[in-house]
C-alpha cells in the first residue's frame, strides 16, 4: 500500500481525490488505493431543501431526509469502529472541536481530552450486530443537518472481559459544494452490563 | 531535510533513495550490534551498589538519585553475566506513563531518566531526526546516547518536562513519505543490550511466573496501538498480587519464549517466513536484501509477521502486558447536565411512563412533535433459535445492519405523532421500574435536549408475563408548552438480559436516577419555566 502512494504523483493524487466525489454512494477519503491519510465520513452533497411547508414538500424532504441518515449511518459506522478497533489514534478525526462524549457515565469534552481519554483506553475489537438512525428534527438542531445513529454489539477491550454495550451518536453534517461530511457532535456509550464491570 | 508534502519526485530518484536508506539502515543495524555492552547505562548495577536501597521507579519520588552513567565497580569490562540483574526492582505498580509524568511535573523532579523511542526510527538518519523532533518540540533537550535498537531509534533525556515535551512531538512530525513519526516515551529503566545477558535463576523464575500470568492471546500486535514501550520487570511478588493482569515485561526476558515484536532471538519462530514475499508489498526498504541470506535475519527483524500495521491477520501471542496500564474508566451511573436539566428530564420521564403503562398509550400524544419520529430494535442474535419474550418486538425491528429492503427500511421508521402512538399501542404491555433507570444526558443546546435512558421492564400479560427486559430508549426532545418536553426523535432498544445473566445485576446496588427524586414541587415546576424561558419560547 505504500509502494502504491509513494508513486503517486501530486497530479495523481488530485485527480483521484476529485473522481471519488461523482460516485453514488458514500465512501471514504482512505478506503481506496493509497495509504490512509485522512478519516473522514463523507457523502455526495446534501440536497436542496423543498420548500419547507407545502405537503408535498414535507414528504419528499423526509424521505431524502432518512435516506441520506441510512446512508451516512451505515458509513460511519464501518470507519468508527475500524477506527477505533485499528487506527486509535484517528479516531478524533471524526468528532468536532468541541464534541462531547460520556463513556459509561465518565464525561469528556473537547478533542484534546477526547485524544487523551482514547489514548488511555485499551485496545478494543468491536463487534456490531445493531444499527439504527433517524434523521433529526430540524427543530432541535436549528436546521443543521443532524442524524441519530444507535448502534449495540459486543467489544473486548484488551485485559477485560467481552461487553456488552450500546453507543449513540449524533452526527452533524458539513456541507461543500462537493461533498457532505459527517462528524461526530456527541457520543454516548455504556455498556449494558455496567454495573458489574 | 523533509520535503514537503507533495513534492514529487521521478521513479528513478526514488529507487536510489530508498537503496541508500538501506544502505543506511543496514549500516546502523551493524554498528548498533557491535557496540559492547555500554557500561553507561547501569540502574540495576546502581542498586547493587547502594545495596537494599529500592528504586521507585526512575522517575517517581526517587530519594535515590539515579546517575545512570556512572560506571559501578560491578561493571567492568561487560561483566555482566556475573550479576544477578533482577535485583533491580520498579516496585511501582504499572501506571499510564503519561499520569506517572504528570504526576512528576509539579516536582520538577531532576535526575528522572526517560528513554525516547522513535519506533523504526533506524530508517532515519540521527542529525536529521534530532532536528526534527528539535524544530517541532517546545522546550530545548540534550539527547543522551542516542543509538538504533532493532528497527527503532532511542535517546535518553534527564527530565520529565522534557520527556513530557518529547511526547507531545509524537505524530506532529512527518518523514519524507509522509509517514506520521511517533515518539513514545518512558521512564528509563534496565536498558535493554544490558538485559541481553540475563541468565541467572531468578530470570527463569520470572519467566515462569510470567508465563502463567500471561494472557498470551492470538492477536495481531498494532504498533501503532503500542502506548509505551515496555521496559520494565517487575517482580514475581507483584504479578501475584495481580493476578488478572499481565505485567509489562522487558522484552528480552520473553524473547526465549515467546517471539516478540523487535525481539532479536525471537525471528527463530519465524523461519518460515519468505523475507521476499512478505517484504514486497511492505516496505521498498527490504528489497535490497531479499536474495542476500546472511541478512534474511535482519529482514525478519525489521519487518516481522508481528509487526501489523494495516490490522492485517497475524495470530501472534500479543506482547504480553503491554497494555497492562491501560484500565477501563470506573463505569458510573447516571450523568446530568445540571440539577435543573436532571428534574426537568426525571419529572418528563415520570410522566411518560406513567401513562406507557397505563394501558392507553393514546395519552402519549401530548408528548410528541407532529413530525416526530420513532424506531424500534431488538438485537439480532445468530446464535438465538429459541423463541423469546422478545418475539413480539421483532415484527417492527428496525435494523439497517441486516434490513436491507428500502421500503421497510422506510416504514418501521415511525414518522408523525399519529404513526408514532397507533406503534406504541400495539406493543405488549408494560411495568417499568423507574427506580432501575440510569439516564445519561449527552447533548443538551439552546434549542434541544438529549438523553438515553437504560433500565428494565416486566411484560405484564401475554404468554411472557412476568418476564423482564432491559431496554434503552434515547429521546430527542425540544421545550414543549407547559413546561414540559416535546418528543422529536424516539429511539428504542430491548433486549432480554437473560443469557447475559445480569437480569437484576443492573438496578440493584446501584444507585439510579430515581433514587432521590422528591415528588414534584413548586420548584422543580419553576425551574422548568426557566428552561423554557431561557430557550426563547413564550409559555
Amino acid at each position: 500500500m505504500r509502494k502504491c502512494r509513494s508513486h503517486w504523483s501530486q497530479g495523481d493524487r488530485e485527480r483521484h481525490q476529485r473522481r471519488s466525489y461523482y460516485y453514488e454512494g458514500p465512501h471514504t477519503s482512505h478506503s481506496s488505493c493509497g495509504g490512509r491519510t485522512r478519516e473522514e465520513v463523507v457523502t455526495p452533497p446534501l440536497p436542496e431543501h423543498a420548500a419547507v411547508g407545502s405537503p408535498m414538500a414535507m414528504s419528499v424532504d423526509f424521505k431524502t431526509y432518512v435516506d441520506q441518515a441510512c446512508r451516512a449511518a451505515e458509513e460511519f459506522v464501518n470507519i468508527y469502529y475500524e477506527t477505533m478497533d485499528k487506527r486509535r489514534r484517528a479516531l478524533t478525526r471524526l468528532y468536532l472541536d468541541k464534541a462531547t462524549l460520556i463513556w459509561n457515565g465518565n464525561a469528556v469534552s473537547g478533542l484534546d481530552a477526547l485524544n487523551n481519554f482514547f489514548d488511555t483506553l485499551p485496545s478494543s475489537e468491536f463487534q456490531v450486530n445493531m444499527l439504527d438512525c433517524q434523521p433529526v428534527h430540524e427543530q432541535a438542531t436549528q436546521s443543521q443537518t443532524t442524524v441519530l445513529v444507535v448502534t449495540s454489539g459486543t467489544v473486548k477491550f484488551d485485559g477485560n472481559k467481552q461487553h456488552y454495550f450500546n453507543q449513540n451518536f449524533l452526527l452533524t453534517a458539513q456541507s461543500t459544494p462537493n461533498n457532505t461530511v459527517w462528524k461526530i457532535a456527541s457520543d454516548c456509550f455504556r455498556f449494558q452490563d455496567w454495573s458489574s464491570s | 531535510m523533509s520535503l514537503p508534502s507533495g513534492h514529487t519526485m521521478g521513479h528513478t530518484d526514488q529507487v536510489a533513495q530508498r537503496r541508500a536508506r538501506c544502505s543506511d539502515i543496514y549500516q546502523r543495524r551493524l554498528s548498533s550490534r557491535s557496540e559492547k555492552v555500554n557500561p553507561g547505562i547501569h540502574s540495576s548495577s546502581h542498586q547493587q551498589q547502594d545495596g537494599e536501597a529500592a528504586m521507585h521507579g526512575a522517575h517517581m519520588d526517587s530519594s535515590v538519585r539515579y546517575t545512570p552513567y556512572a560506571i559501578s565497580p560491578y561493571n567492568r569490562k561487560g561483566s555482566f553475566r556475573k550479576q544477578d540483574q533482577t535485583h533491580v526492582n520498579m516496585e511501582r505498580e504499572q501506571k499510564p506513563p503519561q499520569r506517572r509524568m504528570e504526576g512528576n511535573m509539579p516536582d520538577g523532579t531532576l535526575g528522572s531518566w526517560f528513554k525516547i523511542t522513535v519506533p523504526f526510527g533506524i530508517k532515519y538518519n540521527e542529525k536529521w531526526l534530532l532536528n526534527l523532533i528539535r524544530n517541532e518540540c517546545s522546550v530545548p533537550f540534550i539527547p543522551v546516547e542516542f543509538h538504533y535498537e532493532n528497527m527503532h531509534a532511542s535517546f535518553f533525556v534527564e527530565n520529565a518536562s522534557i520527556a513530557y515535551a518529547l511526547k507531545n512531538v509524537s505524530g506532529k512530525i512527518w518523514d519524507e513519505d509522509n509517514e506520521k513519526i511517533s515518539i513514545f516515551v518512558n521512564p528509563a529503566g534496565i536498558p535493554h543490550f544490558a538485559q541481553k545477558e540475563l541468565k541467572s535463576e531468578k530470570v527463569e523464575k520470572i519467566k515462569l511466573a510470567m508465563n502463567q500470568q500471561c494472557d498470551v492471546s492470538q492477536e495481531a500486535l498494532d504498533i501503532q496501538r503500542l502506548p509505551f514501550y515496555p521496559d520494565m520487570m517487575t517482580r514475581d511478588t507483584k504479578m501475584a498480587s495481580n493476578p488478572g493482569k499481565c505485567m509489562a515485561a522487558s522484552l528480552h526476558v520473553h524473547e526465549e519464549n515467546i517471539p516478540m515484536v523487535m525481539s532479536a532471538v525471537g525471528m527463530d519462530k519465524w523461519k518460515g517466513t519468505e523475507p521476499g514475499e512478505k517484504c514486497a508489498d511492505r516496505s521498498p526498504v527490504c528489497t535490497t536484501f531479499s536474495d542476500n541470506s546472511s541478512n534474511i535475519n535482519s529482514i525478519l527483524e525489521l519487518f516481522p509477521k508481528l509487526l501489523c500495521l494495516d490490522g492485517q491477520q497475524s495470530p501472534r501471542p500479543t506482547l504480553c502486558g503491554t497494555e497492562a496500564h491501560k484500565t477501563l474508566p470506573t463505569c458510573k451511573g447516571s450523568f446530568f447536565g445540571s440539577e435543573m436539566l436532571k428534574n426537568l428530564v426525571l419529572q418528563f420521564l415520570q410522566q411518560y411512563y406513567l401513562i406507557y403503562d397505563s394501558g392507553d398509550r393514546q395519552g402519549l400524544l401530548s408528548a410528541y412533535h407532529d413530525e416526530a419520529c420513532f424506531s424500534l430494535s431488538i438485537p439480532f442474535n445468530p446464535e438465538d433459535s429459541a423463541p423469546s419474550s422478545l418475539c413480539k418486538y421483532f415484527k417492527d425491528s428496525r435494523n439497517i445492519k441486516i434490513l436491507k429492503d428500502p421500503y421497510l427500511k422506510g416504514e418501521l421508521l415511525r414518522h408523525t405523532k399519529r404513526d408514532i402512538v397507533d406503534s406504541l399501542s400495539a406493543l405488549p404491555k408494560t411495568q417499568h421500574d423507574l427506580s432501575s433507570f440510569l439516564v445519561d444526558m449527552w447533548c443538551q443546546t439552546e434549542w434541544m435536549l438529549c438523553f438515553s435512558v437504560n433500565g428494565v421492564f416486566k411484560e405484564v400479560e401475554g404468554q411472557s408475563q412476568g418476564s423482564v427486559l432491559a431496554f434503552t430508549r434515547t429521546f430527542i426532545a425540544t421545550p414543549g408548552s407547559s413546561s414540559s418536553l416535546c418528543i422529536v426523535n424516539d429511539k428504542l432498544f430491548v433486549w432480554d438480559t437473560s443469557h447475559q445473566g445480569t437480569q437484576s445485576a443492573l438496578f440493584t446496588l446501584v444507585p439510579t436516577a430515581f433514587s432521590s427524586v422528591p415528588a414534584f414541587s413548586q420548584e422543580q415546576q419553576k425551574m422548568v419555566q426557566v428552561f423554557s424561558v431561557q430557550s426563547g419560547m413564550n409559555y
